[in-house]
């Protein structure tokens, strides 16, 4: 579990996390959006106690991260997977790791095999591709066996099979009861891994809620229409109350009415309907709308913070 | 690839908390897992044996051209230490490193993430980079002492009569060479290894305040070999003031073997005055990096 309550950080003159309120259930893969500079990686550097918030807090199963034990053994994060001494290995940064917080030696290898990189650990990391650092970064969150688990971006730089592969090992970590909190900037990689999510926009909270809910309360339903009589459908259906966009010679984007009703209108009209299928809007578009207007609304660009 | 689990969950650490003998462990495998460690460390060993053969080679075999003068102020055990002078920029690089490597890197997020004490990170580094320069230091000062003596006996030195001191050398027509019971010299070799020991220190805790390996380095160097420039265009009294305050004088002032009426005559503390002053400026320089590391953001 994690609780942020009023969480703020200032930058200079840029307000980088403003008020933020969320929790972070156990048992579920809870997604982290937001555009660049929207404050992700401010927060989860708070998290960590690596940034001091201004005001707020953050709790991590009740307790701040500084007064944590075994941090290690509590929470795992995966920031910034390139963050590893190039001449070291990927044994000695791990065992070096370890050794806070007394996490006995064999502990290393198991995680290395966990991720895959058995064969390269006594290789120097800086030789190491993007993908095989963010699975020595994974490695690094798994090695004290922790509850709550914080993962930057894990999947930049991986190839599809090692996206798959993040995606069955965070659902199954949270299955085993943990907290994960996963920033990405994929959508659509977070429709398909979270079930819960975390949005935020300059800094501010836009949503917590669970994915299915984002998407129904930010989008209206729309039905796909195919009709060789797709201009006197429109007609109709615009006289019946819907919206109707035009997407292509032939194809309706129709709101307002549902599949069913849309169906009743063409019949009336004597329109043969080739398609009538509900469309599910993604999360990407739902969230790329939500974001932009809001950065149309405050008519700035939001400013990077942080690396 | 298969879907992992976590086959075998961690024991429970029920008792105590992540504390400095753990962060020591830590510190202690960064330090020895990168190869610049052992770089320095045997460019220290090879120029402290090396620089003390040669010198003491050089010296000795211009023993005869000296004048009364020089002769008098023929010193053995400063001969044998010449490596220091390359040395102390070493164990600086050293020191520095030991922290920037990390802020470089980025890797510091990820030792300050697994710590709930920051300070501990610090003290553990500290005492690490410490440990380790000074042994390192003292058999390097040791080996060349007895390299340089064992030079100048091949060219036919003599120890010191009976009684006699350093002091009382200039009597003496034959190149002197002294042993570690000779008057100052096992203390001028001890506190020639740890010099090399605050350096590192007080570099390490540079370190700590720039978080950049250039930008600590030159601070260092600068400490080293600018500020004695800049004091000394200074009026002459006002730089004899100071000069003596400067670590690379300091340095000196610990290593020599007298404070018999020479060249530094009044210039110089005493030994143990200096070393005291260095141990503070280190402290000094550490209670800074600590203050800084809790308060800022990593």
């Amino acid at each position: 579990m994690i609780s942020a309550s009023r969480l703020t950080k200032s930058y200079g003159p840029t307000r980088a996390v403003d008020a933020l309120t969320f929790e972070v259930r156990p048992g579920v893969v809870t997604g982290f959006l937001g555009p660049n500079g929207s404050g992700k990686s401010t927060t989860m550097r708070m998290v960590m106690g690596l940034d001091h918030p201004d005001s707020g807090a953050v709790t991590i199963g009740g307790q701040r991260f500084h007064d944590l034990r075994w941090p290690l053994r509590e929470i795992g994060a995966l920031l910034e997977a390139k963050a590893i001494h190039p001449g070291r290995s990927a044994h000695d940064h791990l065992l070096a790791m370890a050794q806070t917080n007394s996490i006995p030696k064999p502990r290393v290898d198991e995680v290395l095999g966990l991720v895959g990189l058995d064969s390269v650990a006594r290789r120097k990391a800086g030789k190491f591709s993007l993908g095989m650092s963010q699975r020595l970064g994974i490695a690094s969150a798994l090695l004290g066996d922790p509850g709550v688990l914080l993962f930057d971006e894990p999947i930049n730089g991986l190839d599809p099979e090692g996206i798959l592969w993040v995606r069955n090992l965070l659902k199954s970590l949270a299955a085993e009861g943990r907290t994960i909190f996963v920033s990405s900037h994929l959508m659509s990689e977070m429709a398909l891994t979270a079930t819960d999510l975390v949005v935020i926009g300059r800094g501010r909270l836009i949503a917590d809620t669970t994915v299915d809910d984002f998407i129904a309360s930010n989008t209206e339903a729309t039905v796909l229409v195919r009709s060789p009589g797709a201009d006197r459908l429109a007609v109709a259906l615009r006289a019946a109350g819907a919206g109707v966009r035009s997407r292509e010679a032939g194809a309706l984007l129709v709101t307002g009415l549902d599949a069913s009703r849309i169906g009743d209108v063409a019949l009336t009209e004597g329109l043969a309907l080739h398609e009538l299928s509900p469309v599910q809007a993604s999360l990407e578009e739902v969230f790329m709308e939500l974001t932009s207007d809001m950065v149309d609304f405050h008519g700035q660009t939001p400013v990077e913070v942080g690396a | 690839m298969t879907t992992a689990t976590l086959t075998t969950p961690l024991p429970a650490l029920d008792h105590g908390h992540a504390g400095l003998a753990n962060q020591v462990r830590s510190e202690w495998t960064k330090l020895r897992s990168v190869r610049s460690t052992w770089i320095c460390l045997i460019i220290v060993f090879v120029a402290g044996i090396g620089l003390s053969a040669l010198v003491s080679n050089i010296e000795a075999g211009h023993w005869n051209h000296l004048g009364l003068a020089e002769r008098a102020s023929f010193d053995p055990v400063r001969f044998s230490q010449t490596g220091s002078f390359l040395s102390q920029f070493v164990v600086g690089v050293l020191g520095a490193l030991v922290i920037t490597s990390e802020y470089a890197t980025g890797s510091i997020r990820t030792t300050l993430a697994i710590t709930s004490k920051r300070t501990t990170v610090l003290a553990a580094k500290l005492l690490v980079i410490g440990v380790v320069v000074f042994v390192v230091a003292e058999v390097t000062a040791f080996a060349s002492f007895f390299i340089g003596q064992a030079v100048l006996l091949a060219h036919g030195a003599k120890a010191l009569p009976a009684g006699s001191s350093i002091l009382t050398q200039v009597h003496s027509s034959a190149i002197p060479y002294v042993s570690l019971a000779d008057g100052g010299a096992l203390r001028a070799v001890f506190l020639s290894g740890t010099y090399l020991l605050l350096l590192a220190l007080l570099a390490c805790a540079i370190g700590f305040v720039i978080r950049h390996t250039a930008g600590a380095i030159a601070a260092f160097v600068g400490i080293l070999l600018v500020l004695p420039l800049i004091v000394s265009v200074l009026p002459s009294s006002v730089a004899q003031s100071f000069e003596k305050y400067l670590p690379s004088n300091l340095g000196l002032a610990m290593t020599l073997v007298t404070t018999r009426k020479t060249e530094f005559a009044g210039v110089l503390f005493t030994p143990w005055t200096a070393t005291c002053l260095l141990v503070v400026y280190a402290a000094a320089a550490m209670a800074l990096a600590g203050w800084l590391l809790v308060r800022r953001d990593a």
